[in-house]
């Protein structure tokens, strides 16, 4: 603009984005980023919180930086009220340095953060994600608890096949521990998310969905809820699960462990999906054996063993 | 698909293909009254006869079948077939079917004359003007409807665990609305601007294909029809996702949702083929493709992205259809299907609806920014280039939907890639806005005000955006409301923001009048602020944990929910104002509006209002794009009386030849 | 068409032959982009079930994708395919006589394509009732039913367009007999010949769809 030498209005609007983006990167970093949801209960989700406030982080500037140009914009380029019409602004079609800088600086972030997304993706081990039945990404220790979720409508249960496969309706997690959730479900897609432990996984029928996570010294409860729509009481399927001391873990589990054999011995062996198949959950499907709808018999299928 | 050279003849003219003088059928007497013929009267007849035969047929096919329909006590065949039969029977009412059934004996197009009064409006008509006023309406129609829904869900919402409504209901209505807004929202653009105002921006007299997209629009209209049933039919407890096999498992007004998405599939893609071969062939000499109007771009994309992602919906709802009736088992894994494969085809489909929702606004406000601005559109070429970049991409993000659901997890970073890399493009859009303002004169009239609010909302919802494609972070908010707050800021606060600044813009226009400015304003403070106030609270409520689509929610969280609703109600109570300015200055006290009223440049201005049968006198030749504001020297945008550049054109197929493309 | 075509709605209103003539090329181009974009919208759509039919096959869930190598009726299919292919060959075959000129031959040509189309449309019906394993038997059996279903649609749409080509290019005959070659006739006739080419490429698809699927059908 070679006729407009009086306000340096780009060098103004850098400034005042330039404080304000100094100024609420940290405050949000240090006040209200410690907050930020899911917390710190394991580490996936301190891996989502932080993931999550340098996603802010980098977020603020950019939303700052359109607030400030529209706000500068509409309150000094805008035509007077009441005024004359305007009739035209300057005539300019475009700025080939500004169009290559804004492309150039958003590549940059796009392809900055999906180095970051993938990094924080792959390290922590799937990041507390569902990673279906064979995961890629698995802590590297060996101690491991598995838990199996089994949804359907409208609950959670849950097997811990290192204690006999005993089934209850708690959640019950170690403190310190690296945990394996084989999320499945017995009839259509639900999903376990616990909330606190940043833990998602759908759970689908046939399928065992394995998500991990490891608990920290943080102990006490966290929700458990339904988060794929599963029919009409959908909103009503929840939980609460707790994390307790290694010791109270143990004997809680042991204790179970004997008072449910009884139990156990009635429920199907455990396997890692449980999904009815024409010939029912367990060969059985029909209380008299005579099944009206058997594809062994009619078309030969293979029975399936898991 | 049969062409026709759509050369609507009228009152006086010999019915014939390109002027083929012969003699027609002998004509009606232009006395007879309107509401004889087909209307939509005629139509809904033909529907309810249609359904009625439908049932009847589906309950003699499968009434041996076992009863799949549960609850409802419906069989589905009789359901589908039904519906299906009831859209013939509404397509045959309104006499789209006429010509295509006397084409097979070789019959001319036998075209009603032009018609004139409000009767029109009720009637099949080949005439894209009138097409785009129907579309609007049911637009309208529709967006109010599954608005009134959205309020009943904020209703429920209201309280953690006291209900208003069962269980039952309140899922049918969640479903009812989802599946609404998104049908809605899919030809909310491209129906009522794009038919009426893409030939008159391209210097057309007509579209490609006018019967096809007459078709569209009553194939739209059908669908919010078909859509409705669910209610009747005990609903679907589904979402707009429809998620097998829960899909498989519900009752009849699942059976409503598969066959209202066909519907409204078929709609779609006859929409978008119309819309994409108009563009591409009936621009005016001269309108080469560095001077076609931004908004244009933006329908072209869109319309590629109709054509080609909707068939993806219309084959996997056949096969849902045919799971629930014929007993296959597509989504059955335990027979050999997957539920995996509705997720697959479903969001392939999905994505890119995603965007033929986000495109048209960006073509809208793109479009007013110069004309509010007095400024040339700032960088053109990036915009063009940012809509067709969106279009590209968003064949190749669908998995992000599915970062949760346990297939391809090694597929994760390269649709996390895929999914940042979209926000390029889409940046573009920020780029040409911010740049166009640079120094503007900024009139802050209310189109203005809808395109401002625009970029503040999909700002909000383009930044969560990156939030939910990152997957760490997707892990928290995945399927919660805040995937929910950020689609409605960029659905709701960007489409249908820039719709309705799209419409105080183009009424004066459409309707030669004038919506009244000050309750415009008063419209959009409320919509604005309401609109946030509705939607922020809830990118909050999914952070601390709340599902979708669940009536029961923790206790704490009943602070931001209750502002959240209210806000809800402010904000439908902003569409009275909206509904009262339209009928105050449409009907009541009509205003007629100034031929040009924004001072704008572009080619549907140039036009007499209302805009006669066949817009142009002469086809106009173009001569410039229309963003020269502040031009030095200012050239006219086309020359509308076009006897000698015609002569240059008739030369040449290529309108962008023999012309100084300066 | 007499160079002044009274044009309705604006009193007036006279078109000029240039006019025509543009908007007589713009019909011609969209017939020919409308057939492409025709095929992508078709393709797209059989897309959707070369997805399922792939994807249900890798996964193979339950061992159920094909169990006992099931498989439709391969006389009836192969019918089936060798029809919709003779169809498209002699469509492709008829327009190449069409543009040499010789009308009659494309006619036969056209009701013979017809003819076939609708036998390949009794065909698959016939071949549903013949089947010998339950739709849900299988993910096989599914993909199969859906590939019935969407080919039924496609043959009777490309069917039906080369059947009102037909119809008008008798009539547009018959026109050009009683008027003579008056400039509407003429361009009438260019928009029939870019509607046949068009026809002709839809029959080509509609032939290697067949094929395609008949690969993964009866062969694979």
């Amino acid at each position: 603009m070679p006729d407009a030498p009086a306000p340096r209005h780009f060098r103004r609007m850098v400034a005042v984005w330039f404080v304000l983006s100094a100024v609420t990167d940290p405050l949000f970093y240090f006040l209200a980023g410690p907050h930020i949801p899911p917390g710190k209960m394991t580490s996936s989700a301190n891996g989502a919180q932080f993931d999550f406030n340098v996603l802010f982080i980098i977020a603020l500037p950019v939303v700052i930086a359109v607030w400030v140009y529209l706000g500068y914009a509409i309150w000094t380029w805008r035509a007077s009220r009441g005024g004359p019409e305007p009739v035209a602004g300057p005539y300019s079609r475009g700025h080939l340095g500004l169009q290559t800088g804004w492309i150039s600086v958003s590549t940059v972030i796009v392809l900055g953060l999906f180095v970051f997304g993938t990094y924080e993706l792959v390290v922590p081990a799937g990041a507390g994600g569902g990673e279906g039945p064979n995961p890629i990404w698995s802590p590297a220790s060996k101690q491991i608890l598995p838990v199996q979720v089994i949804a359907q409508q409208w609950m959670f249960t849950y097997r811990y096949p290192t204690y006999g496969g005993f089934e209850t309706r708690n959640l019950v997690l170690p403190a310190d521990t690296n945990v394996a959730f084989h999320v499945t479900s017995l009839d259509v897609i639900h999903d376990f998310w616990a909330y606190q432990l940043g833990v998602k996984a759908d759970a689908n029928p046939g399928q065992d969905d394995v998500a991990y996570t490891s608990t920290g010294s943080q102990l006490g409860r966290f929700m458990v809820r339904c988060d794929e729509l599963c029919g009409i009481w959908h909103g009503a399927m929840y939980n609460t699960g707790h994390i307790e001391s290694a010791a109270a873990f143990q004997s809680w589990a042991t204790t179970q462990e004997q008072t449910l054999a009884a139990t156990t011995k009635l429920l199907p062996p455990f396997a890692w999906t449980y999904t009815p198949d024409a010939n029912g959950a367990d060969g059985g499907f029909y209380p008299d054996n005579r099944d009206p709808y058997n594809k062994v018999e009619m078309y030969g299928a293979q029975k399936v063993t898991s | 698909m049969t062409i026709d050279s759509g050369r609507r003849p009228a009152a006086g003219e010999p019915v014939g293909d390109v002027g083929v003088t012969r003699p027609g059928p002998t004509r009606r007497p232009t006395s007879r009254p309107a509401w004889l013929g087909q209307h939509l009267g005629t139509a809904v007849v033909g529907a309810v006869a249609g359904y009625a035969v439908g049932h009847w047929l589906g309950n003699q096919i499968a009434s041996a079948y076992p009863n799949t329909a549960g609850a409802s006590g419906l069989n589905d065949t009789a359901v589908v077939l039904g519906l299906a039969f009831g859209v013939v029977g509404w397509l045959a009412g309104i006499g789209a079917l006429n010509y295509p059934l006397a084409k097979l004996v070789g019959r001319e197009p036998v075209t009603p004359e032009p018609q004139q009064g409000w009767m029109r409006y009720f009637k099949y008509s080949t005439d894209h003007k009138v097409v785009g006023m129907q579309y609007l309406v049911t637009v309208l129609v529709f967006f109010f409807t599954a608005g009134l829904l959205a309020m009943a869900i904020r209703t429920e919402l209201l309280t953690p665990a006291n209900h208003f409504f069962g269980p039952d209901i309140y899922i049918a209505v969640v479903g009812e609305h989802g599946t609404m807004m998104m049908m809605m929202a899919s030809s909310a653009v491209v129906g009522p601007l794009g038919n009426y105002l893409v030939p008159l921006m391209i210097g057309s007299r007509r579209t490609a294909f006018p019967r096809v997209e007459a078709a569209s629009y009553w194939f739209f209209a059908a669908g919010y029809l078909v859509i409705l049933t669910a209610l009747p039919l005990g609903g679907f407890p589904t979402g707009w996702t429809g998620y097998a096999p829960l899909q498989t498992q519900s009752a009849g007004g699942m059976d409503s949702y598969l066959v209202g998405f066909g519907v409204i599939g078929i709609g779609m893609i006859l929409a978008g083929f119309n819309l994409a071969v108009t563009i591409i062939h009936f621009r005016a000499p001269g309108m080469t493709w560095n001077r076609v109007p931004v908004f244009v771009w933006s329908m072209l994309a869109t319309a590629a992205l109709l054509t080609l992602a909707t068939p993806t919906l219309v084959a996997a709802g056949l096969f849902g259809v045919l799971d629930r009736t014929a007993q296959t088992a597509f989504y059955v894994t335990e027979h050999g299907g997957s539920q995996f494969l509705w997720q697959n085809l479903f969001w392939f489909f999905g994505h890119p609806e995603v965007y033929i929702m986000a495109l048209p606004g960006f073509g809208i406000v793109a479009e007013m920014l110069p004309v509010f601005t007095r400024k040339p559109l700032f960088g053109y070429r990036v915009a063009a280039a940012g809509m067709l970049g969106v279009a590209l991409l968003s064949f190749f993000v669908w998995q992000h939907h599915l970062f949760q659901s346990g297939i391809n997890p090694d597929m994760r970073p390269l649709f996390m890639l895929t999914t940042e890399l979209i926000s390029i493009p889409t940046g573009f859009i920020f780029l040409v806005g911010l740049g166009t303002l640079y120094k503007a004169r900024i009139r802050m009239e209310v189109p203005m005000l809808f395109a401002l609010g625009m970029y503040f909302n999909f700002l909000i919802g383009g930044v969560t955006g990156v939030f939910l494609s990152d997957v760490p972070v997707n892990v928290t908010v995945h399927g919660s409301f805040f995937v929910m707050a950020h689609f409605h800021y960029t659905i709701m606060g960007g489409l249908i923001f820039a719709l309705f600044g799209g419409i105080y813009y183009w009424t004066p226009k459409m309707t030669g009048r004038m919506l009244d400015q000050k309750w415009g304003k008063i419209h959009f403070w409320t919509m604005f602020v309401f609109f946030n106030l509705t939607f922020f609270p809830l990118f909050i409520v999914g952070l601390l944990g709340q599902p979708r689509r669940v009536f029961e929610y923790a206790a704490n969280l009943q602070v931001w929910n209750d502002i959240s609703s209210t806000g809800a109600f402010l904000l439908g109570a902003s569409f009275l104002i909206f509904v009262g300015n339209v009928v105050w200055t449409m009907v009541i006290n009509p205003r007629t509006a100034p031929a040009n009223p924004w001072a704008s440049n572009g080619l549907e201005w140039q036009t007499p209002t209302p805009v006669p049968y066949f817009n142009f006198e002469r086809i106009p030749v173009v001569l410039n794009d229309p963003y020269h504001y502040g031009d030095p020297e200012p050239a006219p945008v086309a020359d509308l009386g076009a006897g000698l550049a015609m002569a240059v054109a008739g030369a040449t197929a290529d309108p962008s030849t023999g012309l100084d493309p300066r | 068409m007499s160079a002044i075509n009274p044009a309705p709605g604006i009193p007036g209103l006279i078109e000029s032959p240039e006019e025509a003539e543009y908007e007589l090329r713009a019909a011609e181009g969209s017939v020919w982009t409308g057939t492409r974009l025709a095929i992508g919208i078709v393709a797209f759509a059989f897309a959707g079930l070369a997805f399922a039919y792939f994807y249900l096959r890798s996964a193979n869930n339950d061992q159920s994708w094909r169990p006992h190598g099931v498989t439709a009726p391969t006389d009836i299919g192969t019918s089936i395919v060798a029809l919709t292919i003779a169809a498209g060959a002699l469509a492709l075959l008829g327009n190449v006589r069409l543009r040499r000129g010789l009308r009659a031959d494309w006619q036969v040509a056209g009701w013979t394509v017809v003819a076939t189309g609708l036998l390949v449309v009794a065909l698959q019906i016939w071949e549903l009732t013949r089947l010998r394993f339950f739709p849900g038997s299988s993910g096989y059996a599914s993909c199969f039913i859906g590939w019935a279903a969407m080919n039924i649609a496609l043959v009777l749409g490309a069917t039906y367009w080369i059947e009102t080509l037909l119809a008008r290019g008798l009539r547009l005959r018959r026109a050009l007999v009683e008027e003579g070659a008056t400039p509407a006739a003429l361009s009438a006739e260019r928009l029939f010949r870019a509607n046949a080419e068009g026809c002709t490429l839809f029959w080509g698809f509609t032939a290697a769809v067949a094929a395609f699927f008949w690969l993964l059908f009866y062969i694979f």
